[in-house]
C-alpha cells in the first residue's frame, strides 16, 4: 500500500486544479502541507497496516511492485520534512494574487509553485518506491521536469539560464540512464533490479554490461551534480525562487543523484574495487573542489550550493569506503544534509526577502535585527561543518570511521581537512552576513515573518534533536542499515 | 547514587542553566547576572563536595545508556575547583565591566555555556565526549572574542576557532587511530585493551598537535595574543584561566593516566615546551600592547605546565598540577587588572601610561601580587608550583632543559616588572588633566580577592599540595 504515497499526491492534485480557482488557490498549501505531515507520521509511527499491507486494487495499475526497505523510510521522511519546509517558504516568498501585483504578471503564481512542488514530491516518492530501472527513469523525469519549471517560476533572466543549464545537463544524464537501461535490457531480458542483478553477476565481465554500469552511473554523478559534472548546479540553486532553492538543494540532487546511486549500487551492481575506487576519488573530489569554491563566493545561495556538493561528496565517499559502517554514515549523512542545508536555504531565503540581496558582501552584523535566522543559521552551519553534538558531526565521524577502517586513511584525512575548509567558508559567510557591525543601510530591518521561522525552527529543533540523541538513534536509525546488506 | 547526583550537577547546571540566561535577561538584568554567578557557584560547590570522597582514593561515575558519561577521580576534581573558582570571580567581575556594552545576554550565556563546557570536559570519560565539549568550548570562545563585533575583531576570532577546530580535528584522527587500535572510545576500556602496551606513536603526534592547538604552544600559538581583543573578563577566562588549561589538563588525563606512551615524549614535549616558553617570554619583553603582553605571558607559563606534567617524575607532575592553580588565580587576576586599566585609561598601550598607582591603588596592588605569583617570588603561590617544576626538570637530569626554563623564568620577572614600572609608576604619560578612576566596586573587589588568593595560596600551601599529591598518586597507580 506504500504507492499510496504516489496516488494520493496526484490525486490531491486533479482535485487541486478542478475549476474552483479562488477556493483552491487557498486550499493548495494546506493540502501540501497535509500531504507532508501524514507522510512524517506514517514513517515515524510505521504503523503495518500502511507499510506492509497486501496492494490493493489501486496497486495493480503500476505496472511495478514497490519495494520498501529501511532505506526507503528513511529517504520518505526526509522527503516530507523538506517538502513542508519548502511549502512553508512558498508562503513566505512568493506573493498570492490577494496581494497586489504588477499588471501581466502572472497573478497565480504561488498556487503554481505548490502544484509543481507536490509534483516534484510525489515525483521522488515514486523515485524511492520504484524497483525496475523503467520506473525509476519515469519517477526521475517527473522530478526533473518538475524541477525546470520551478526554477523559472520567478521568470529571471538568470533563472532561465539555470534551468537551461539543468535542463541541458539532466538531458545528457536521461539520455546516458535510458541507453543503460537499454542495454541492461539487453543482457538482462527484464528491468526489475533483482533480474538485472542475476544476469550481471551471470555475465559480469561483458563489456557491455560494463559499459552500461558506466553510463548509468555517469548519468547519477551527473544527476547528483557531482564534480566533474557539477556545472549546472550553482546556478540552477541560485536562480531559482528561494522555495525551490530549498527542494532542489535539500532533498532533489540527493533522490534523484545519491540516493538512487545508493539504491543501484546495493541492488544491482553491487561493491567492487573500481566501483570504489571510482567513488571515492570523484567523492573526494567534490567535496575538496565544492569546499574551496565555496570559499571565493561572494552570493549566500551560490555559496550554499557549492557546499551542498562538498556534502555530497561525503555521502559518495561513505558509500564509496564499501562496508556497512560507510554505508551507513552516507544515509545518515544525506538525512542530515536534507535538514541542515535546508535550513540554510531557509535562512537564505529569509535574508534575501529581508534585505532584498544575496550578495554577502553588502550584509553584515544582520543577527542583531533577525535574532532566529541569525541563531538557526549558527546551528546550521555548525552542523554541517562537523561541530559536535550536533547531527552533521556524528555522520561526518561515522564516515570517517569506515574510511579508516576500510584501509583508505588518505581519504578520511582528506575528509577531515575538509571538515576544516567547511569551517572556514561558513565563518567568512557568517562574518560577513550575520556577526559583526550592522552595515550601513540595514537600521530598519526586520525580523522574517512567522511562516519562515517556523520551518527554520523545526529544522534546527530536528539538527540539535539528531545529535543529542544520537546514542538512543544509533539502535534505531543506524543498526536496521546492517538489513541492507 | 549521591554523588552521581553531585557530579551530574556540577556539569548540567551551568550547562543547562546557561540557556536560560538570554530568556532571562530580557526580563531582569539583575536576575541574570546573579543567576549565572549562582551557577558557576553550583558548579564550585559540588567539586568541593567530592574533595572528601575522591581524596579517599574512590571515584564516582555516571552512567547513562550504557556509556560512562562522566567520572571523577582527584585530578578532576581539582581541575574543576581551579576553573569554577578562577570562572566564579571573572562572572562576578563582569557585572561591572561588561554593564556599558550591548549583547549582554550573549555575553553571559556564552561564558556560562564555555565553563559548563569546561566541567563537562573534565569529568569526561569518553575520547567523544571529551571532543564534544571540546568543540563547544571552541564555539563559546569564537563568539566571545568577537564580541564586540568590530570587523578585524571577528577575524581574529574566526582564526582562534580555526585554530582550534583544526587542532581538534587532528586530535580526532588520532582518538580514531586509537579506536581502530583498541576497539573503544572509553578510557577504561582502552586502558584495558592495551595491557600497558604504549599507543601507536602517530596517534601521539595527532593528539599532541590538538593539545597544543588548543593550549597556544609555539607554533600553534598566534591566535592566543589575537584573542585579546575580547572583553577583557573574557580574556581573562579563555587566555589566561580556563582555556588554555584545556590541553595541558586533557594531556594530564590522557598521557598521564589513561595510556601507556613511549619513553621519548618525555624529551620531546618538553623540549617543545622549553622552545615555547623561551619564544613567547621573549616576545612579551618587546610587547606594548597590555592585554597581549600577558598573553605572551600566558603562552610562556604554559611551557612550564607541560614541562611539569611530561617530564616523567612525581615532583614534575605534582608541581604542574600546581602550578596549574596558582597560574590560573595569578594570571586571571592579571588579565582583570588589565581590564580595569584598559577600560578606564581608554588605551592598551603600555607606553602611553604611567602612574595610575596614585589613582587606582587598589588595581595596582592586586597587579603586582598576582604578577610576584606568576614570577615565583616566595611566600607567593606561584613559588611553589615554579619550584617543584624546576625541582622535577632537574630531578630527571636533562640539565639543558632545564637550563631554558631558568632563563624562561628569569625574563618572566623582567617582562613582568616592566609592565608594572610602565603602567602604574613614574609620570602619567595620558592626556594632561586625565586622570583614570578605579574600577567599579565588583570589579575591584575580584581583582583584591585573586591577589590576596595569591598569597593565601602560598601561605596555605598544605591544603592544595595535599591535593595534588594524592591526585599524583591516584594518577600514577600508587594507591
Amino acid at each position: 500500500m506504500p504507492v499510496l504515497l504516489i496516488i494520493v499526491p496526484l490525486l490531491a492534485l486533479l482535485v487541486l486544479n478542478l475549476p474552483w480557482m479562488r477556493l483552491m488557490n487557498r486550499l493548495a498549501l494546506w493540502v501540501g502541507l497535509i500531504l507532508c505531515l501524514i507522510q512524517f507520521f506514517l514513517v515515524l509511527h510505521s504503523p503495518s497496516f500502511f507499510w506492509e499491507a497486501p496492494p490493493l486494487w489501486l496497486g495493480r495499475l503500476f505496472l511495478f511492485a514497490p519495494s520498501l526497505d529501511y532505506l526507503s523510510l528513511v529517504m520518505f521522511l526526509a522527503i516530507a520534512i523538506v517538502g513542508a519546509s519548502a511549502l512553508l517558504v512558498c508562503r513566505y516568498s512568493i506573493h498570492d494574487l490577494l496581494e497586489p501585483v504588477k499588471p501581466g504578471a502572472c497573478s497565480h503564481k504561488r498556487f503554481l509553485v505548490i502544484n509543481l512542488l507536490i509534483l516534484a514530491l510525489t515525483g521522488m516518492n515514486g523515485v524511492v518506491l520504484a524497483n525496475d530501472l523503467f520506473s525509476l527513469y519515469v519517477f526521475l523525469e517527473i522530478t526533473a521536469v518538475a524541477s525546470y519549471i520551478l526554477i523559472v517560476a520567478e521568470k529571471g533572466r538568470d533563472a532561465f539560464e539555470g534551468a537551461f543549464k539543468y535542463l541541458v545537463m539532466s538531458a545528457v544524464a536521461t539520455a546516458l540512464i535510458l541507453a543503460a537501461i537499454a542495454l541492461l535490457m539487453l543482457t538482462a531480458g527484464d528491468l526489475s533490479y533483482a533480474n538485472i542483478k542475476l544476469a550481471m553477476s551471470a555475465s559480469s565481465d561483458s563489456h557491455i554490461v560494463l559499459a552500461a554500469v558506466a553510463m548509468l552511473v555517469v548519468g547519477l554523478f551527473i544527476k547528483g551534480g557531482l564534480i566533474p559534472f557539477h556545472g549546472w548546479l550553482p546556478d540552477a540553486y541560485s536562480a531559482a525562487p528561494a522555495a525551490v532553492s530549498v527542494l532542489l538543494a535539500g532533498i532533489v540532487t540527493k533522490t534523484t543523484g545519491v540516493y538512487t546511486l545508493i539504491r543501484i549500487v546495493l541492488s544491482v551492481i553491487g561493491f567492487s574495487d573500481t566501483l570504489e575506487n571510482l567513488l571515492l576519488l570523484i567523492g573526494a573530489a567534490s567535496m575538496l573542489v565544492g569546499a574551496l569554491a565555496a570559499l571565493g563566493q561572494s552570493d549566500f545561495k551560490r555559496m550554499l550550493a557549492y557546499s551542498s556538493i562538498s556534502q555530497v561528496g561525503y555521502m559518495v565517499l561513505g558509500l564509496g569506503a564499501g562496508t556497512i559502517l560507510g554505508l551507513a554514515g552516507s544515509i545518515f549523512h544525506l538525512f542530515n544534509h536534507a535538514i541542515f542545508k535546508s535550513l540554510l536555504f531557509v535562512n537564505a531565503a529569509a535574508v534575501e526577502q529581508q534585505t532584498g540581496t544575496r550578495d554577502m558582501n553588502r550584509m553584515g552584523g544582520i543577527a542583531e535585527k533577525m535574532p532566529v535566522t541569525g541563531c538557526t543559521s549558527i546551528i546550521a552551519f555548525l552542523s554541517t561543518a562537523g561541530i559536535p553534538p550536533l547531527a552533521g558531526f556524528w555522520s561526518k565521524l561515522i564516515i570517517i570511521v569506515a574510511l579508516w577502517q576500510s584501509g583508505h586513511i588518505a581519504y578520511a584525512v582528506l575528509a577531515i581537512l575538509a571538515s576544516l575548509l567547511t569551517l572556514a567558508y561558513f565563518l567568512s559567510m557568517q562574518r560577513r552576513v550575520f556577526f559583526g557591525k550592522l552595515a550601513a543601510g540595514f537600521e530598519n530591518l526586520k525580523e522574517a515573518n512567522v511562516w519562515i521561522l517556523i520551518p527554520a525552527c523545526v529544522l534546527a529543533a530536528i539538527t540539535i534533536g539528531v545529535g543529542i540523541g544520537i546514542p538512543w538513534l544509533f539502535e534505531t536509525f543506524l543498526l536496521p542499515i546492517r538489513s541492507l546488506l | 547514587m549521591k554523588f552521581e547526583c553531585i557530579l551530574s550537577l556540577a556539569v548540567l547546571a551551568p550547562l543547562l542553566g546557561s540557556l536560560l540566561l538570554p530568556l532571562i535577561g530580557r526580563w531582569s538584568e539583575r536576575t541574570r547576572n546573579w543567576l549565572s554567578l549562582i551557577l558557576v557557584l553550583t558548579s564550585l560547590c559540588m567539586a568541593a563536595m567530592l574533595i572528601p570522597l575522591v581524596t579517599a582514593g574512590l571515584t564516582v561515575s555516571v552512567q547513562l545508556a550504557g556509556f560512562t558519561l562522566f567520572y571523577a577521580d582527584t585530578l578532576a576534581v581539582f581541575m574543576a575547583i581551579v576553573s569554577s573558582l578562577v570562572g566564579a570571580v571573572i562572572v562576578l567581575y563582569s557585572f561591572g565591566y561588561i554593564s556599558h556594552y550591548p549583547w549582554r545576554n550573549e555575553y553571559y550565556f556564552m561564558v556560562v555555556l564555555f565553563l559548563g563546557a569546561m566541567m563537562g570536559l573534565i569529568f569526561a570519560r569518553n575520547l567523544l565526549i571529551l571532543y564534544l565539549f571540546w568543540e563547544i568550548t571552541a564555539f563559546a570562545c569564537w563568539r566571545l572574542i568577537g564580541f564586540f563585533r568590530e570587523k578585524s575583531y571577528v577575524l581574529k576570532a574566526d582564526k582562534a576557532f580555526l585554530v582550534t577546530v583544526g587542532g581538534a580535528l587532528v586530535m580526532l584522527l588520532g582518538f580514531i587511530i586509537i579506536y581502530n587500535q583498541t576497539g573503544s572510545f572509553d578510557l577504561d576500556q582502552i586502558q584495558k585493551a592495551l595491557h600497558g602496551r604504549p599507543i601507536a606513536n602517530i596517534a601521539v603526534v595527532l593528539i599532541l598537535f590538538g593539545i597544543l592547538s588548543k593550549s597556544a604552544t609555539v607554533p600553534l600559538h598566534t591566535w592566543l595574543p589575537d584573542a585579546g581583543v575580547a572583553p577583557s573578563p573574557v580574556t581573562a577566562l579563555l587566555h589566561a584561566a580556563v582555556l588554555v588549561k584545556i590541553g595541558v589538563y586533557v594531556y594530564a588525563r590522557l598521557f598521564l593516566t589513561g595510556m601507556e606512551i613511549e619513553p621519548i615524549w618525555h624529551t620531546v614535549v618538553p623540549a617543545i615546551a622549553a622552545i615555547s616558553a623561551l619564544v613567547s617570554a621573549g616576545a612579551a619583553l618587546i610587547e606594548t600592547n597590555l592585554k597581549r603582553l600577558i598573553a605572551y605571558s600566558t603562552i610562556s607559563q604554559i611551557g612550564f605546565i607541560f614541562l611539569g606534567l611530561s617530564i616523567g617524575n612525581e615532583i614534575g607532575i605534582a608541581g604542574g598540577l600546581l602550578y596549574i592553580l596558582m597560574h590560573g588565580i595569578a594570571k586571571g587576576g592579571l588579565f582583570l587588572c588589565a581590564g580595569i586599566v584598559e577600560q578606564n585609561a581608554k588605551t592598551k598601550d603600555i607606553t602611553k601610561m604611567g602612574g595610575l598607582i596614585t589613582t587606582m591603588p587598589v588595581t595596582a596592588v592586586a597587579f603586582l601580587l598576582c604578577a610576584f605569583s606568576v614570577m615565583g617570588i616566595p611566600p607567593m603561590g606561584g613559588f611553589f608550583s615554579k619550584y617543584m617544576v624546576i625541582t622535577g626538570a632537574v630531578t630527571s637530569g636533562n640539565i639543558v632543559i632545564t637550563l631554558t626554563f631558568l632563563v624562561g623564568a628569569f625574563l618572566t620577572i623582567i617582562y613582568l616588572l616592566r609592565a608594572f614600572t610602565l603602567v602604574f609608576l613614574g609620570e602619567s604619560k595620558l592626556a594632561p588633566g586625565f586622570r583614570p578612576a578605579e574600577g567599579s566596586p565588583s570589579m575591584v573587589f575580584s581583582v583584591a580577592f585573586l591577589g590576596v588568593l595569591s598569597i593565601i595560596s602560598g601561605l596555605f600551601i598544605n591544603f592544595p599540595s595535599q591535593l595534588v599529591q594524592t591526585a599524583v598518586h591516584q594518577m600514577l597507580g600508587l594507591i
